[in-house]
Protein backbone atom coordinates (compact mmCIF):
# COMPACT_ATOMS: atom_id res chain seq x y z
CA UNK A 1 0.00 0.00 0.00
CA UNK A 2 1.60 3.26 -1.07
CA UNK A 3 0.88 6.90 0.92
CA UNK A 4 -1.04 8.15 -2.08
CA UNK A 5 -3.78 5.47 -1.73
CA UNK A 6 -3.93 5.18 1.98
CA UNK A 7 -7.33 7.38 3.29
CA UNK A 8 -6.19 8.42 6.38
CA UNK A 9 -8.99 10.91 7.41
CA UNK A 10 -11.46 8.00 6.60
CA UNK A 11 -9.79 5.75 9.04
CA UNK A 12 -9.54 8.59 12.03
CA UNK A 13 -13.42 8.65 11.33
CA UNK A 14 -14.42 4.96 11.16
CA UNK A 15 -15.52 5.01 8.12
CA UNK A 16 -13.45 2.25 6.88
CA UNK A 17 -14.16 -2.16 6.71
CA UNK A 18 -12.52 -3.88 8.56
CA UNK A 19 -9.94 -5.20 5.83
CA UNK A 20 -8.58 -1.92 5.23
CA UNK A 21 -8.30 -0.86 8.30
CA UNK A 22 -5.86 -3.07 8.78
CA UNK A 23 -4.10 -2.35 5.57
CA UNK A 24 -3.49 1.33 6.64
CA UNK A 25 -3.07 0.63 10.50
CA UNK A 26 -0.21 -1.73 8.77
CA UNK A 27 1.45 0.94 6.39
CA UNK A 28 0.48 3.81 9.44
CA UNK A 29 3.34 1.66 11.37
CA UNK A 30 5.62 1.23 8.58
CA UNK A 31 5.47 5.07 7.20
CA UNK A 32 6.98 7.96 9.26
CA UNK A 33 5.18 10.11 7.48
CA UNK A 34 2.06 8.93 7.49
CA UNK A 35 2.27 7.75 10.97
CA UNK A 36 3.09 11.26 12.02
CA UNK A 37 0.53 12.39 9.42
CA UNK A 38 -1.91 10.43 11.54
CA UNK A 39 -1.13 11.70 15.15
CA UNK A 40 -2.07 15.25 14.32
CA UNK A 41 -5.35 13.97 12.46
CA UNK A 42 -5.48 11.87 16.16
CA UNK A 43 -4.61 15.20 18.14
CA UNK A 44 -6.79 17.11 16.33
CA UNK A 45 -9.70 14.95 17.01
CA UNK A 46 -8.82 14.36 20.43
CA UNK A 47 -9.52 18.03 20.76
CA UNK A 48 -12.81 18.65 18.76
CA UNK A 49 -14.17 15.94 20.90
CA UNK A 50 -13.10 18.05 24.31
CA UNK A 51 -16.08 20.18 23.24
CA UNK A 52 -18.35 19.04 25.36
CA UNK A 53 -22.02 19.40 24.59
CA UNK A 54 -24.61 22.22 26.42
CA UNK A 55 -27.28 21.86 28.28
CA UNK A 56 -30.61 23.17 26.60
CA UNK A 57 -31.15 26.26 28.19
CA UNK A 58 -35.01 26.02 28.15
CA UNK A 59 -37.26 23.50 27.35
CA UNK A 60 -38.08 23.02 24.50
CA UNK A 61 -41.67 24.64 24.54
CA UNK A 62 -43.60 21.50 23.03
CA UNK A 63 -46.69 19.94 25.70
CA UNK A 64 -46.75 23.98 26.70
CA UNK A 65 -46.56 25.26 23.70
CA UNK A 66 -49.81 26.51 22.17
CA UNK A 67 -49.10 25.77 18.83
CA UNK A 68 -48.93 22.36 19.77
CA UNK A 69 -52.02 21.89 21.13
CA UNK A 70 -54.83 21.22 19.34
CA UNK A 71 -56.89 23.55 18.48
CA UNK A 72 -60.51 24.09 20.15
CA UNK A 73 -62.56 22.55 17.22
CA UNK A 74 -60.45 19.25 16.34
CA UNK A 75 -60.57 18.84 20.31
CA UNK A 76 -64.63 19.06 19.67
CA UNK A 77 -64.37 17.22 16.73
CA UNK A 78 -62.82 14.32 18.34
CA UNK A 79 -64.96 14.59 21.03
CA UNK A 80 -68.29 12.83 20.79
CA UNK A 81 -70.25 14.08 23.96
CA UNK A 82 -68.84 17.51 23.21
CA UNK A 83 -69.55 17.41 19.58
CA UNK A 84 -73.54 15.78 20.36
CA UNK A 85 -73.94 18.80 22.54
CA UNK A 86 -72.97 21.17 20.36
CA UNK A 87 -75.27 19.61 17.51
CA UNK A 88 -77.69 19.85 20.36
CA UNK A 89 -76.95 23.50 20.76
CA UNK A 90 -76.94 24.49 17.66
CA UNK A 91 -80.15 23.23 16.80
CA UNK A 92 -81.63 25.33 19.75
CA UNK A 93 -80.25 28.00 18.49
CA UNK A 94 -81.50 27.53 15.16
CA UNK A 95 -85.32 26.69 16.48
CA UNK A 96 -84.65 30.33 18.30
CA UNK A 97 -83.51 32.00 15.78
CA UNK A 98 -86.38 30.91 13.76
CA UNK A 99 -88.76 31.58 15.65
CA UNK A 100 -87.83 35.16 16.14
CA UNK A 101 -87.12 35.93 12.70
CA UNK A 102 -90.29 34.60 10.73
CA UNK A 103 -93.00 37.51 10.82
CA UNK A 104 -95.37 37.96 12.64
CA UNK A 105 -98.62 36.38 12.12
CA UNK A 106 -102.11 38.55 11.31
CA UNK A 107 -104.04 37.46 14.41
CA UNK A 108 -103.20 40.95 15.99
CA UNK A 109 -100.57 43.79 16.86
CA UNK A 110 -99.04 41.10 19.59
CA UNK A 111 -95.62 39.83 18.52
CA UNK A 112 -96.14 37.10 20.87
CA UNK A 113 -97.61 34.03 19.83
CA UNK A 114 -100.72 32.97 21.60
CA UNK A 115 -100.55 29.37 21.09
CA UNK A 116 -103.77 28.37 23.18
CA UNK A 117 -105.97 30.52 21.54
CA UNK A 118 -104.57 29.77 18.46
CA UNK A 119 -105.30 25.91 19.20
CA UNK A 120 -108.19 26.93 20.11
CA UNK A 121 -109.60 28.85 17.53
CA UNK A 122 -108.07 25.72 15.09
CA UNK A 123 -109.86 23.30 17.10
CA UNK A 124 -113.68 25.51 16.88
CA UNK A 125 -112.82 25.51 12.95
CA UNK A 126 -112.04 22.05 12.54
CA UNK A 127 -115.07 21.20 15.09
CA UNK A 128 -117.21 23.62 12.86
CA UNK A 129 -115.91 22.22 9.74
CA UNK A 130 -116.62 18.47 10.92
CA UNK A 131 -119.78 18.91 12.17
CA UNK A 132 -120.78 20.58 9.06
CA UNK A 133 -119.54 17.67 6.68
CA UNK A 134 -120.90 14.93 9.57
CA UNK A 135 -124.26 16.58 9.63
CA UNK A 136 -124.28 16.85 5.71
CA UNK A 137 -123.70 13.21 5.67
CA UNK A 138 -126.07 11.86 7.90
CA UNK A 139 -128.90 13.96 6.57
CA UNK A 140 -128.02 12.38 3.09
CA UNK A 141 -128.18 9.25 4.94
CA UNK A 142 -131.30 9.68 6.80
CA UNK A 143 -132.72 11.04 3.76
CA UNK A 144 -131.55 7.71 1.45
CA UNK A 145 -132.91 5.68 4.03
CA UNK A 146 -136.38 6.94 4.45
CA UNK A 147 -136.52 7.28 0.61
CA UNK A 148 -135.99 3.45 0.88
CA UNK A 149 -138.39 3.53 3.54
CA UNK A 150 -141.20 5.38 1.83
CA UNK A 151 -140.70 3.56 -1.64
CA UNK A 152 -140.55 0.61 0.43
CA UNK A 153 -144.29 1.92 2.10
CA UNK A 154 -145.17 2.95 -0.99
CA UNK A 155 -145.02 -0.97 -2.70
CA UNK A 156 -146.33 -2.67 0.49
CA UNK A 157 -149.47 -0.31 0.05
CA UNK A 158 -149.58 -1.15 -3.21
CA UNK A 159 -149.47 -4.88 -3.15
CA UNK A 160 -152.06 -4.64 0.15
CA UNK A 161 -154.62 -2.48 -2.14
CA UNK A 162 -154.16 -4.91 -5.09
CA UNK A 163 -154.87 -7.87 -2.48
CA UNK A 164 -157.60 -6.04 -0.84
CA UNK A 165 -159.34 -5.19 -3.77
CA UNK A 166 -158.85 -9.18 -5.36
CA UNK A 167 -160.40 -10.19 -2.12
CA UNK A 168 -163.16 -7.74 -2.22
CA UNK A 169 -163.94 -8.78 -6.11
CA UNK A 170 -164.17 -12.38 -4.63
CA UNK A 171 -166.23 -11.37 -1.64
CA UNK A 172 -168.82 -9.44 -4.07
CA UNK A 173 -168.72 -12.16 -6.05
CA UNK A 174 -169.32 -15.05 -3.62
CA UNK A 175 -172.10 -12.76 -1.66
CA UNK A 176 -173.78 -12.35 -5.36
CA UNK A 177 -173.72 -16.35 -6.10
CA UNK A 178 -175.08 -16.48 -2.55
CA UNK A 179 -177.63 -13.84 -3.07
CA UNK A 180 -178.80 -15.30 -6.34
CA UNK A 181 -178.71 -18.65 -4.56
CA UNK A 182 -181.02 -17.14 -1.77
CA UNK A 183 -183.35 -15.49 -4.58
CA UNK A 184 -183.81 -18.72 -6.08
CA UNK A 185 -184.43 -20.78 -2.84
CA UNK A 186 -186.87 -18.21 -1.70
CA UNK A 187 -188.84 -18.21 -5.11
CA UNK A 188 -189.33 -21.91 -5.15
CA UNK A 189 -190.99 -21.22 -1.35
CA UNK A 190 -193.58 -18.68 -2.68
CA UNK A 191 -194.06 -20.84 -5.63
CA UNK A 192 -194.85 -24.20 -3.50
CA UNK A 193 -196.81 -22.00 -1.16
CA UNK A 194 -198.80 -21.09 -3.70
CA UNK A 195 -199.52 -24.19 -5.42
CA UNK A 196 -197.93 -22.63 -8.64
CA UNK A 197 -195.70 -24.92 -10.85
CA UNK A 198 -192.14 -24.03 -10.45
CA UNK A 199 -190.21 -23.48 -13.61
CA UNK A 200 -186.31 -24.26 -13.58
CA UNK B 1 -29.38 1.21 21.19
CA UNK B 2 -31.43 -0.82 19.50
CA UNK B 3 -34.26 -0.97 22.75
CA UNK B 4 -33.91 2.98 22.34
CA UNK B 5 -34.46 2.54 18.67
CA UNK B 6 -37.52 0.34 19.05
CA UNK B 7 -39.28 2.57 21.58
CA UNK B 8 -38.25 5.63 19.00
CA UNK B 9 -40.47 4.11 16.17
CA UNK B 10 -43.29 3.10 18.66
CA UNK B 11 -43.08 6.70 19.74
CA UNK B 12 -42.93 8.65 16.07
CA UNK B 13 -45.78 5.88 15.37
CA UNK B 14 -48.09 6.99 18.25
CA UNK B 15 -47.40 10.65 17.27
CA UNK B 16 -48.41 10.31 13.81
CA UNK B 17 -51.66 9.78 14.74
CA UNK B 18 -51.43 13.01 17.20
CA UNK B 19 -49.72 11.44 20.25
CA UNK B 20 -48.52 15.03 21.51
CA UNK B 21 -47.55 13.04 24.62
CA UNK B 22 -45.48 10.49 22.64
CA UNK B 23 -44.26 13.64 21.11
CA UNK B 24 -43.05 15.33 23.29
CA UNK B 25 -40.99 12.17 24.73
CA UNK B 26 -39.36 11.98 21.46
CA UNK B 27 -38.27 15.91 21.80
CA UNK B 28 -36.97 15.35 25.06
CA UNK B 29 -34.48 12.83 23.88
CA UNK B 30 -33.21 14.62 20.68
CA UNK B 31 -33.57 18.52 21.85
CA UNK B 32 -29.80 18.15 23.00
CA UNK B 33 -28.47 16.82 20.12
CA UNK B 34 -30.20 19.34 17.91
CA UNK B 35 -29.76 22.28 19.75
CA UNK B 36 -25.73 21.65 20.26
CA UNK B 37 -25.28 20.92 16.47
CA UNK B 38 -27.58 24.22 15.34
CA UNK B 39 -25.19 26.18 18.43
CA UNK B 40 -22.02 25.14 16.89
CA UNK B 41 -23.38 26.53 13.20
CA UNK B 42 -25.05 29.41 13.69
CA UNK B 43 -22.89 29.97 17.09
CA UNK B 44 -25.57 31.92 19.01
CA UNK B 45 -27.79 30.54 22.07
CA UNK B 46 -30.72 32.48 21.28
CA UNK B 47 -31.00 31.87 17.70
CA UNK B 48 -29.66 27.83 18.40
CA UNK B 49 -32.76 27.96 20.71
CA UNK B 50 -34.87 29.56 18.28
CA UNK B 51 -33.93 27.05 15.68
CA UNK B 52 -34.57 24.59 17.51
CA UNK B 53 -38.23 25.01 18.28
CA UNK B 54 -38.60 25.73 14.64
CA UNK B 55 -37.08 22.52 14.07
CA UNK B 56 -39.48 20.26 15.97
CA UNK B 57 -42.49 22.39 15.07
CA UNK B 58 -41.59 21.04 11.62
CA UNK B 59 -41.30 17.81 12.55
CA UNK B 60 -44.22 17.49 14.34
CA UNK B 61 -46.26 18.92 11.14
CA UNK B 62 -44.84 17.17 8.62
CA UNK B 63 -44.41 13.73 11.05
CA UNK B 64 -46.40 12.04 8.56
CA UNK B 65 -44.34 12.46 5.74
CA UNK B 66 -41.32 10.64 7.42
CA UNK B 67 -42.01 6.81 5.18
CA UNK B 68 -39.18 4.99 7.19
CA UNK B 69 -39.41 5.59 10.80
CA UNK B 70 -35.93 4.64 11.15
CA UNK B 71 -34.76 7.65 9.53
CA UNK B 72 -35.87 9.79 12.29
CA UNK B 73 -32.32 11.09 13.26
CA UNK B 74 -31.19 11.64 9.44
CA UNK B 75 -34.79 13.62 8.77
CA UNK B 76 -34.66 15.68 12.19
CA UNK B 77 -31.18 16.44 11.16
CA UNK B 78 -32.46 17.41 7.64
CA UNK B 79 -35.07 19.88 9.32
CA UNK B 80 -32.33 21.23 11.48
CA UNK B 81 -29.49 21.82 8.69
CA UNK B 82 -32.25 23.78 6.52
CA UNK B 83 -33.24 25.95 9.34
CA UNK B 84 -29.52 26.61 9.98
CA UNK B 85 -29.01 27.26 6.45
CA UNK B 86 -31.81 30.17 6.00
CA UNK B 87 -30.61 31.77 9.01
CA UNK B 88 -27.06 31.91 8.11
CA UNK B 89 -27.89 33.11 4.42
CA UNK B 90 -29.83 35.55 5.98
CA UNK B 91 -28.04 37.65 8.68
CA UNK B 92 -24.54 35.44 8.82
CA UNK B 93 -22.37 38.42 9.40
CA UNK B 94 -24.20 38.71 13.13
CA UNK B 95 -23.99 35.54 14.21
CA UNK B 96 -20.33 34.49 14.22
CA UNK B 97 -19.03 33.50 17.39
CA UNK B 98 -16.07 36.18 18.86
CA UNK B 99 -13.13 34.60 18.17
CA UNK B 100 -10.06 34.73 20.17
CA UNK B 101 -7.35 34.43 17.79
CA UNK B 102 -4.66 34.16 19.79
CA UNK B 103 -5.55 31.48 22.51
CA UNK B 104 -4.05 28.85 19.93
CA UNK B 105 -0.85 30.83 19.52
CA UNK B 106 -0.40 29.99 23.43
CA UNK B 107 2.83 27.88 24.54
CA UNK B 108 1.30 27.02 28.30
CA UNK B 109 -0.81 24.00 28.60
CA UNK B 110 -4.39 24.75 27.96
CA UNK B 111 -7.23 24.67 30.69
CA UNK B 112 -10.53 22.96 29.50
CA UNK B 113 -12.26 26.25 28.91
CA UNK B 114 -9.38 27.58 27.02
CA UNK B 115 -9.65 24.41 25.11
CA UNK B 116 -13.29 24.44 24.56
CA UNK B 117 -12.58 28.12 23.38
CA UNK B 118 -10.15 27.42 20.96
CA UNK B 119 -11.88 25.03 19.21
CA UNK B 120 -14.92 26.92 19.18
CA UNK B 121 -12.08 29.76 17.87
CA UNK B 122 -11.14 27.11 14.57
CA UNK B 123 -14.52 26.04 14.18
CA UNK B 124 -16.04 29.46 13.29
CA UNK B 125 -12.76 29.84 11.02
CA UNK B 126 -14.35 27.13 8.51
CA UNK B 127 -17.28 27.77 6.00
CA UNK B 128 -20.65 26.91 7.02
CA UNK B 129 -20.53 23.58 4.58
CA UNK B 130 -17.13 22.71 6.32
CA UNK B 131 -18.16 23.53 9.71
CA UNK B 132 -21.90 21.01 9.31
CA UNK B 133 -19.64 18.44 7.72
CA UNK B 134 -17.92 18.24 10.86
CA UNK B 135 -20.79 18.61 13.23
CA UNK B 136 -22.48 16.14 11.41
CA UNK B 137 -19.53 13.74 11.66
CA UNK B 138 -17.14 14.00 14.57
CA UNK B 139 -20.15 15.46 17.40
CA UNK B 140 -23.04 13.51 15.91
CA UNK B 141 -21.59 10.17 14.73
CA UNK B 142 -23.33 9.64 11.38
CA UNK B 143 -21.64 7.93 8.34
CA UNK B 144 -20.82 9.62 4.88
CA UNK B 145 -24.49 8.22 3.36
CA UNK B 146 -26.26 9.59 5.92
CA UNK B 147 -24.45 12.77 6.07
CA UNK B 148 -25.40 12.50 2.41
CA UNK B 149 -28.84 12.21 2.92
CA UNK B 150 -29.03 14.94 5.53
CA UNK B 151 -27.37 17.47 3.58
CA UNK B 152 -28.68 16.69 0.43
CA UNK B 153 -25.37 16.13 -1.79
CA UNK B 154 -22.84 13.11 -2.74
CA UNK B 155 -21.05 11.52 -0.15
CA UNK B 156 -17.76 12.79 -2.94
CA UNK B 157 -18.94 15.99 -1.66
CA UNK B 158 -19.22 15.43 1.92
CA UNK B 159 -16.07 14.10 2.15
CA UNK B 160 -13.77 16.54 0.16
CA UNK B 161 -15.68 19.11 2.46
CA UNK B 162 -14.99 17.38 5.77
CA UNK B 163 -11.35 16.65 4.74
CA UNK B 164 -10.65 20.31 3.87
CA UNK B 165 -11.95 21.18 7.14
CA UNK B 166 -9.73 18.55 8.99
CA UNK B 167 -6.90 19.64 7.14
CA UNK B 168 -7.30 23.71 8.40
CA UNK B 169 -8.68 22.04 12.06
CA UNK B 170 -5.42 20.16 12.13
CA UNK B 171 -3.13 22.83 11.98
CA UNK B 172 -5.03 25.01 14.37
CA UNK B 173 -5.83 22.03 17.06
CA UNK B 174 -2.99 19.69 16.21
CA UNK B 175 -0.41 21.83 18.58
CA UNK B 176 -2.86 22.43 21.19
CA UNK B 177 -3.77 18.81 21.57
CA UNK B 178 -0.06 17.76 21.77
CA UNK B 179 0.58 20.21 24.69
CA UNK B 180 -2.33 18.56 26.58
CA UNK B 181 -5.21 19.82 28.86
CA UNK B 182 -4.31 21.38 32.44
Amino acid sequence: MTCSSVDLKAYMLGELQENEKGLVAAHVRECASCGEEMERLSLTHLALTSLRDEEVPRRIAFVSDKVFEPRWWQRMWHSGPAMGFASAALLACAILAHGYMRPAPMVGPSSTVNTAAVEQRVAAQVNDRVGSIVAAAVAKAVADTEARQDRKTTELLADAEKKFDLERKEDRLATEANLEIIRKEQAQMYMASSGLEVRP
Amino acid sequence: MIFREVEDRDLIAKARRGDVDAYGILVSRWEKRIFNYLLRLVGNREEAMDLSQDVFLKAWQNLKKLEDADRFSSWLFRIAHNEAFSLLRKNRPETSLTADPTVADRGARFYPVELTLAVQSALTRLSDDQREAVLLKVYQGFKFEEMAEILGCPVSTIKSRLYAALDLLKDTLAPIGARGVQ
